[in-house]
């Protein structure tokens, strides 16, 4: 019952305060009429009895004032005073709240965009079932690098390991699926049997692959992604009559699986692998591999696990050479996927903490600029009996008041952000569709905001209640004293403000150094007017259906020439600097003429020995593919109309391989066979050297690579490539039915090379604008931190200036006074900023290109660049004091 | 009034509230003389600690309050003891005369 009670008054007390307090005041009030009641009664003359009864009951304020304190809630009500105070504190200095709330509320909300983006990326577990069990295994190469699985490797890792409850395998592409409402380029996985198993995945409807489902033989069959079974499919409950032409072949869908269910990335389609049979090879590294661990067996041991197997498969194949595995590696799936994206981000993260830091040291100025001026009122408080942490107090809730309204105010912007940054990112950010401003987003946005709010409202209080603050009674009119030491902690937040300052422009001048650099970089070919258009067929093996393939694309080519404006067509095996990888990599042979090895192990002979092999990237191309994408032919001939499909075959290599592998000497003539890459042994003459091109983006070394005649040595899956003078819509459009008349059941994909380029700087662009942003951002609020400082000193120093001038200084000399005290807390934060970026941008070595991590150039320009600004800001406040009219100055006070 | 009114033990102030309104219901100043009174002027209780005691004691549920008239006709407020109140003067009844058996005890010690 008693708690009943309570709670009552607690609501009471909160809710009808206005009744409690006239209750109070009456019960006072009476009292004190019957305590001078009781006085005269006992004879007193009425005024002595009413004084006599006022001092007995010694205050009526101060009697009310304790029974308050004494009430249920009461310190809900003190710090709800407390706000009250603190909101109309904030209230009086409007110009100056709003400042600090938006210089809050930009850096909070940038930090939660970006926060919002590493976590989505680097911390959010994968959307599966114990997510951190499940792990990607590599082969280790001859070089140290990580390299695909052979199957044969696969199989020794799956049979052998006793570290994986599952393990699979898996490789994707894009092929033409058709069967559907429409023929559609889809992105499929083709997996070993336990695949989902190692996932924690079952079909929503249908079956899982069975062991036989994957033998040599077996009737083909396909699991669909749930969007897949309601776009393409319409959703039948009924499997048994579902069907997708793939590829060429009809599989039948068994099963589908859960919605949100796409590993790899963007697939719809998964198949067995290797359906038509296992490759023997052991240094053919077609597929990734997954496992899930067991219970209790950790990254390491399975890392061990794996190794050992690994190195025996290594000690024992008789495949010796560079392509064979040297060891095996077990990482988290999850790092595998962001291990390339982290280190850009973390610096992203550690950007917009230094810009949460700048901004947190103006919002902490200019609460310590307000503070100075409340120093009366404090003492006055103090003197009233106000405890030292009653008015620390008081700090924290204006600092929280400011920080959750800013907080907040970043958050709802923070939306924003989060979508703009989506949209900058570059395509290749793995995991970009889970960012998003989630629960633990909003957690963390709460926490900055209380950490920002209790050091701003901390420091401030620490600040001004340090010392005796009823000195500043003492001191006539403003005081003076007592704002000294804070000016003096302004000018060091300036210094640091600075200091950070300098590192994160320094941090964006070398970024954006590297970016001009690499865009300095010839990419090797034309970007501008080219279409290009990938357009895959059926694959096959049979040379016959392979040269209708040629003829297909013959067909193709000579029909899109007919395109208005479009001036020439080439083809491609794949387009530099794309997205979805490059071209394949392998080792050919230095061949006399007519010398053919007749068996495969007269190959493996010849491979063993060094002088005769060379290493290149294998490109398909038609003869004008280099006029289209002006890749120069540097000697000898592109291919022709000599090189028919019985003709000898021949070849055109890159620049960088002729003087690789010829040094000295003029490979043209030379013969090489590179039939491992697409199983024609017929050897190549080499009969023409073209240009470099940067395969993989500007910031990486040309490739040596060996192109052959599409015409001669044909293939499935083309690219291509239209110089056109025409609207790319128009062309597009027009391509399009050309192919849907040639074959309605192929799909094609569209876009443009400079689209293609563009993205391959995506990553690097994404970074420069980013930490750009940031650097700008923070040496806006720099400046403004060392404006408003020298300001609010020259405003303080008035009537010493004006004493100044009064005995004879000169306005050059007070102009000197005023920018030499600004400079010197310039020059300080400068050497320590300086200091500080030669040891931080370090951590962006790996993002640079061209320029090294403490490159001269930017660190002067950023130097001057600062210097400059801090200048200009302390120019300003230096010139007022110049104007400073004595007179005026000492009647002021 | 004693010319040395002693200070007031803690919990003691609550312990003679309560008794006094054994009494029957009193106002304030009724609260206080009462308490003079019993203590044989020992105890002079300041409004400074009647009051926010009297509104502690209340919010905990141990007296309840009314307005009513003084012996003179003026408005004043009420308190008299509920239910819970006479409990917890058993209960501080027999707390104090532990702690006074125990002083007592203490103090004829040698």
């Amino acid at each position: 019952m008693p708690l009943l009670v309570k709670a009552r008054s607690f609501l009471r007390n909160l809710f009808s305060s206005r009744r409690v307090e006239a209750d109070l005041d009456q019960e006072v009030h009476s009292h004190l009429e019957l305590l001078t009641e009781e006085n005269v009664r006992a004879g007193l003359p009425l005024q002595d009895a009413q004084r006599a009864a006022r001092i007995e009951l010694g205050g009526i304020e101060q009697v009310k004032e304790q029974v308050r304190q004494k009430r249920v809630g009461n310190w809900l009500r003190s710090v709800l005073s407390d706000c009250r105070y603190g909101l109309r504190q904030l209230r009086k200095n409007p110009g100056a709240t709003a400042v600090m709330i938006f210089t809050l509320a930009l850096a909070i909300g940038a930090a939660t965009a970006i926060f919002s983006v590493v976590y989505g990326v680097l911390l959010r577990p994968l959307p599966y079932t114990d997510a951190n069990r499940i792990m990607a295994v590599f082969e280790v190469n001859s070089k140290g690098g990580w390299s695909h699985l052979a199957d044969p490797n696969f199989d020794d890792f799956r049979d052998q390991n006793r570290s994986f409850r599952a393990i699979a395998k898996y490789n994707d592409n894009v092929v033409s699926v058709s069967g559907t409402s429409q023929p559609t380029r889809t992105t499929v996985a083709g997996v070993s049997p336990d695949f989902l198993k190692v996932f924690g995945v079952q079909p929503i409807l249908g079956r899982d692959f069975m062991a036989t489902d994957a033998k040599k033989g077996a009737g083909p069959t396909v699991l669909v992604s749930y969007g897949y079974w309601k776009q393409y499919l319409g959703s039948p409950q009924d499997l048994s009559q579902s069907h997708l032409k793939i590829d060429g072949t009809v599989y039948s869908v068994v099963g589908v699986l859960p919605a949100g269910f796409r590993f790899p990335t963007g697939v719809d389609l998964w198949l067995p692998a290797d359906l038509g049979g296992e490759n023997p090879s052991r240094t053919s590294h077609n597929y990734y591999a997954v496992g899930r661990l067991r219970d209790g067996v950790t990254v390491e041991q399975a890392n061990r696990d794996i190794s050992a197997i690994a190195r025996r498969i290594h000690d024992t194949s008789s495949e010796q050479g560079d392509y064979l595995l040297k060891d095996g590696i077990v990482l988290p799936l999850q790092n595998s996927i962001t291990g390339k994206a982290r280190p850009a981000l973390l610096v992203l993260l550690g950007a917009v903490g230094f810009l949460l830091l700048v901004a947190c040291a103006n919002v902490a100025n200019l609460l310590l600029a307000q503070a100075s001026v409340r120093e009366r009122e404090l003492a006055i408080r103090s003197a009233l009996g106000a405890a030292r942490a009653r008015l620390i107090r008081q700090f924290l809730t204006e600092a929280f008041l400011l920080s959750l309204v800013g907080g907040s105010l970043g958050v709802v912007g923070a939306f924003w952000g989060v979508a703009g940054l989506v949209g900058l990112a570059p395509q290749n950010l793995p995991l970009l569709d889970s960012v998003s401003i989630s629960i633990p987003v909003l957690a963390f946005a709460l926490l900055l905001s209380t950490a920002v709010a209790a050091g701003l409202g901390a420091f401030t209080a620490a600040r001004v209640t340090s010392g005796d603050l009823r000195k500043s009674l003492g001191e006539g009119g403003r005081g003076q004293a007592g704002s000294q030491g804070s000016q003096r902690a302004g000018r060091v937040i300036v210094a640091a403000q600075i200091a950070i300052t300098l590192v994160l422009v320094v941090g964006a001048g070398l970024l954006g150094r590297s970016l001009m650099k690499v865009l300095e970089v010839n990419p090797g070919f034309h970007v501008d007017k080219i279409v290009t258009m990938d357009v895959s067929l059926p694959w096959v093996e049979d040379p016959k259906a392979k040269a209708g393939q040629a003829i297909f694309f013959s067909n193709l080519i000579d029909r899109l020439k007919q395109i208005p404006g479009v001036r020439r067509v080439g083809a491609t095996s794949g387009l530099p600097m794309n997205q979805d990888g490059g071209l394949p990599e392998g080792m050919f042979l230095l061949m006399a003429q007519n010398e053919i090895p007749k068996t495969r192990d007269g190959f493996g002979a010849l491979f063993q020995q060094k002088e005769r092999i060379g290493n290149a990237d294998f490109c398909v191309a038609s003869d004008d593919y280099f006029q289209v994408l002006g890749i120069p032919l540097m000697r000898g001939r592109i291919f022709d109309e000599r090189d028919g499909a019985d003709a000898p075959h021949v070849a055109v290599i890159s620049e960088s391989l002729a003087r690789d592998r010829w040094p000295n000497q003029d490979p043209i003539g030379h013969t090489i066979e590179f039939g491992n890459m697409d199983g024609d042994l017929r050897l190549l003459t080499i009969v023409g050297i073209v240009g470099d091109v940067h395969e993989y983006g500007l910031d990486a070394p040309p490739r040596p690579t060996v192109y052959v005649n599409l015409f001669q040595r044909p293939r499935a899956a083309i690219t291509l490539t239209m110089l056109s003078d025409a609207d790319t819509r128009l062309v597009t459009s027009a391509a399009r039915g050309i192919l849907q008349d040639l074959n309605p059941e192929i799909p094609a994909k569209f876009q443009t090379l400079s689209q293609v380029y563009s993205a391959s700087l995506g990553s690097r662009r994404f970074n420069v604008i980013l930490i750009g942003f940031f650097g700008i951002t923070a040496l806006l609020l720099a400046t403004a931190g060392v404006f408003g400082v020298m300001a609010y000193s020259v405003s303080r120093r008035t009537r010493e200036i004006g004493v100044r001038v009064a005995l004879g200084a000169r306005s050059s000399d007070v102009l000197r006074m005023i920018l030499s005290q600004g400079l010197h807390t310039v020059f300080v934060g400068v050497a320590i900023g300086i200091a500080g970026s030669l040891a931080l941008t370090r951590t962006v070595e790996s993002l640079l290109f061209g320029v090294t991590a403490t490159d001269p150039l930017t660190f002067g320009g950023v130097t001057l660049l600062l210097v400059g600004a801090a200048l200009l800001a302390c120019f300003i406040p230096a010139r007022r004091a110049t104007k400073v009219d004595p007179m005026v100055a000492l009647r002021y006070e | 009034m004693s010319p040395e009114p002693t200070s007031l033990l803690q919990g003691t102030l609550d312990l003679l509230i309560l008794k006094s309104l054994i009494a029957g219901e009193m106002h304030g100043l009724g609260i206080s003389r009462r308490i003079q009174q019993i203590t044989a002027g020992t105890f002079v209780v300041k409004p400074g600690s009647l009051f926010p005691a009297l509104h502690r004691m209340e919010e905990e549920g141990w007296i309840s309050s009314f307005w009513g008239e003084s012996e003179n006709n003026r408005r004043a407020k009420y308190y008299r003891l509920t239910k819970a109140g006479t409990k917890q003067l058993e209960v501080e009844t027999k707390r104090w005369g532990r702690v006074s058996w125990a002083i007592a005890q203490a103090l004829e010690t040698p």
